[in-house]
């Protein structure tokens, strides 16, 4: 349904808005011909009505025909012969008005000129969609971006990492208050970047290894040797621009998930490299396929890759790979460097 | 005479934290501490503390499974930074449940339960209470059965079938058997019934097994599984695979 039929009072402001442009129609008639302006407006008045209504169209063709799918002149073609027949159609219109009040003759030199205008007006309707098509569309997108940031941010902070690692801190106080001291710094820390982190739509890919690795030092207070982290990333990954909290979430996937499951701990390997227009970023962890599970899995997965597909469409990929013990994540992302 | 303690909790620091709050306590001795499930079971069968400091969330097995598999009537304090679980924890019997991180006042609380359930004559408690009752729609994903000395786990998507051995139940899976002091009906309680249905008083059939059901006598049936297993079917037992079917 077309949104100015939905209720009464757009329908009246898109009536309202032909009566100005019917007066041009009725003036072009009066000055082309004998007619009076009163018999022109006769005439041309349910001619009009159906114009108006026509102009509502372009609304479905505009949605099977987008902007973006088709070529131009495709679009053009399509647009250019209807707007021909729907001018014709209206002038039939008027004609079989003009005979019914015995006006033909009158009428007649008035034809071409008010088809040319007729055809004109219901191209412009057609651009006046495509505007109101794009405006939606990009709101649209923006709101999915909030959504998106916002469910990041949620899934961010998550309360059990938080009160273990508060529990860490409470232990560290009696016998080792430095220790102590410099872990309630480095849960700030990361608290902190990973807030100011989520603000953000995207950022360099150092920034957000940087965060990861505070993570990881909050981590490594507690489960101390049982976590080893090895970490191989080319140094121009640096400044490729990332999804904001892409790469921490499956960090903390691969300790919670994997390393505390496993009574001996292991280690966490991540390699990111850069080919040409790619960044490819790996992360492997060795897991306990019989471990009791550790809560909800894969939702955070399934927040990272809805996040992907809607940054990237489908150019970026995630690939998950469980193999024995191993389970591996590999990321290969479109390149958008900074600045 | 002190009460003997055991700790189990997989990271370091929350059992030197436990260890620190246990020190000026006169009549608690620390007999082990275990960083995994395994551990636990083993150290608790063995030296039968009274009191067990437990994690819920550790390697091999949680601390719920630990309790399912030992034979103990240690008060049981539950430690966790997860507060879903408390319901659970009560069911299981336990004598408190501890958030992570506590002030050693509510440590010390919590010590006091302990020292009154010691004071009061010991009940042993019925094992079908331990298997605790769980949140609506939260089922066990995997079955832990005591093996000699060593523990087995069985995934739910492997259990075949389960028949009811007195006060035992056989669990079968590919082709083996293992035996688990449970009763059938509290084994049925705890798992997904839409994926386990009881067809028969004594047997619990994992619905993705079955081939297909044949008619025996006037009132019963025979599932027939795909491992060419046949178990009995019971009147009420065909109804509910009926409507788990949906009717064909």
């Amino acid at each position: 349904m077309h949104p100015v039929l939905q209720n009464w009072r757009s329908l009246l402001v898109w009536m309202g808005a032909w009566i100005p442009l019917g007066a041009i129609l009725v003036l072009v008639a009066h000055l082309s011909g004998p007619l009076t302006i009163a018999q022109s407006a006769a005439v041309l008045a349910p001619a009009i009505l159906v114009l108006a209504l026509v102009c509502l169209a372009p609304f479905y063709v505009c949605r099977s025909l987008p902007l973006r799918s088709a070529s131009g002149a495709k679009i053009l073609l399509n647009h250019l012969a209807a707007a021909v027949i729907l001018s014709g159609g209206v002038m039939l219109v008027g004609r079989f008005t003009a005979s019914l009040l015995g006006l033909e003759r009158g009428f007649a030199p008035a034809v071409p000129m008010l088809a040319v205008i007729t055809l004109m007006i219901y191209l412009l309707a057609v651009a006046l969609h495509y505007a109101a098509l794009e405006l939606e569309a990009a709101r649209r997108a923006e709101i999915l971006v909030r959504e998106a940031q916002l469910k990041a941010l949620k899934s961010q902070v998550n309360p059990h990492f938080l009160f273990n690692s508060l529990n860490s801190i409470s232990a560290l106080t009696a016998v080792n208050p430095e220790e102590a001291r410099q872990m309630c710094i480095r849960l700030a820390d990361f608290l902190r970047t990973s807030l100011r982190l989520g603000e953000r739509a995207s950022v360099p890919f150092a920034e957000e290894m940087a965060l990861t690795r505070m993570y990881l030092d909050v981590e490594q207070v507690r489960f101390g040797s049982k976590l080893r982290v090895k970490q191989d990333v080319d140094a121009d990954c640096a400044d490729c621009d990332v999804p904001a909290l892409l790469i921490q979430p499956l960090v903390e996937n691969a300790v919670k998930h994997g390393i505390a499951m496993m009574a001996e701990g292991g280690e966490i390997v991540m390699s990111g490299q850069r080919d040409g227009e790619w960044l490819r970023f790996v992360i492997s962890n060795p897991f306990d396929p019989e471990a009791p599970s550790a809560g909800r899995n894969g939702l955070g997965l399934r927040n990272i890759r809805e996040r992907l597909e809607s940054r990237y469409g489908g150019a970026a990929r995630m690939e998950i790979k469980v193999e024995n013990c191993s389970y591996r994540v590999a990321l290969t992302l479109p390149v958008r460097v900074l600045r | 005479m002190k009460l003997r303690t055991l700790i189990a909790d997989d990271e370091e620091l929350a059992r030197r934290l436990l260890r620190e709050f246990l020190k000026g306590e006169e009549d608690i001795e620390i007999v082990a501490e275990c960083g995994n499930g395994f551990e636990a079971v083993k150290a608790i069968n063995e030296l039968k503390p009274d009191v067990v400091f437990l994690d819920v969330q550790m390697p091999r097995l949680d601390g719920f499974e630990v309790l399912e598999l030992v034979e103990s009537d240690a008060a049981v304090v539950f430690v966790t930074a997860f507060d879903q679980y408390a319901m659970r924890a009560f069911d299981a019997a336990a004598v408190d449940y501890l958030l992570k991180p506590f002030t050693r006042e509510r440590f010390g609380a919590s010590l006091d339960r302990v020292r009154a359930r010691m004071g009061d004559a010991r009940v042993a408690l019925p094992q079908n209470l331990k298997q605790a009752s769980r949140a609506p729609g939260e089922y066990l994903e995997r079955l832990v059965v005591k093996d000699g000395p060593r523990v087995h786990v069985i995934p739910a998507g492997r259990l075949d079938y389960a028949e009811a051995q007195d006060d035992y139940v056989a669990l079968h899976s590919e082709g083996k058997s293992w035996l688990k002091q449970q009763t059938i009906s509290s084994l049925e309680a705890a798992l997904d019934p839409r994926r386990f249905l009881r067809v028969h008083r004594s047997y619990l059939v994992n619905v993705e097994r079955i081939v297909r059901i044949d008619s025996n006598t006037k009132d019963t049936w025979v599932a027939v599984l795909n491992d060419s297993s046949k178990i009995p079917v019971s009147r009420s037992g065909h109804l509910r695979f009926r409507e788990i079917v949906g009717g064909a």
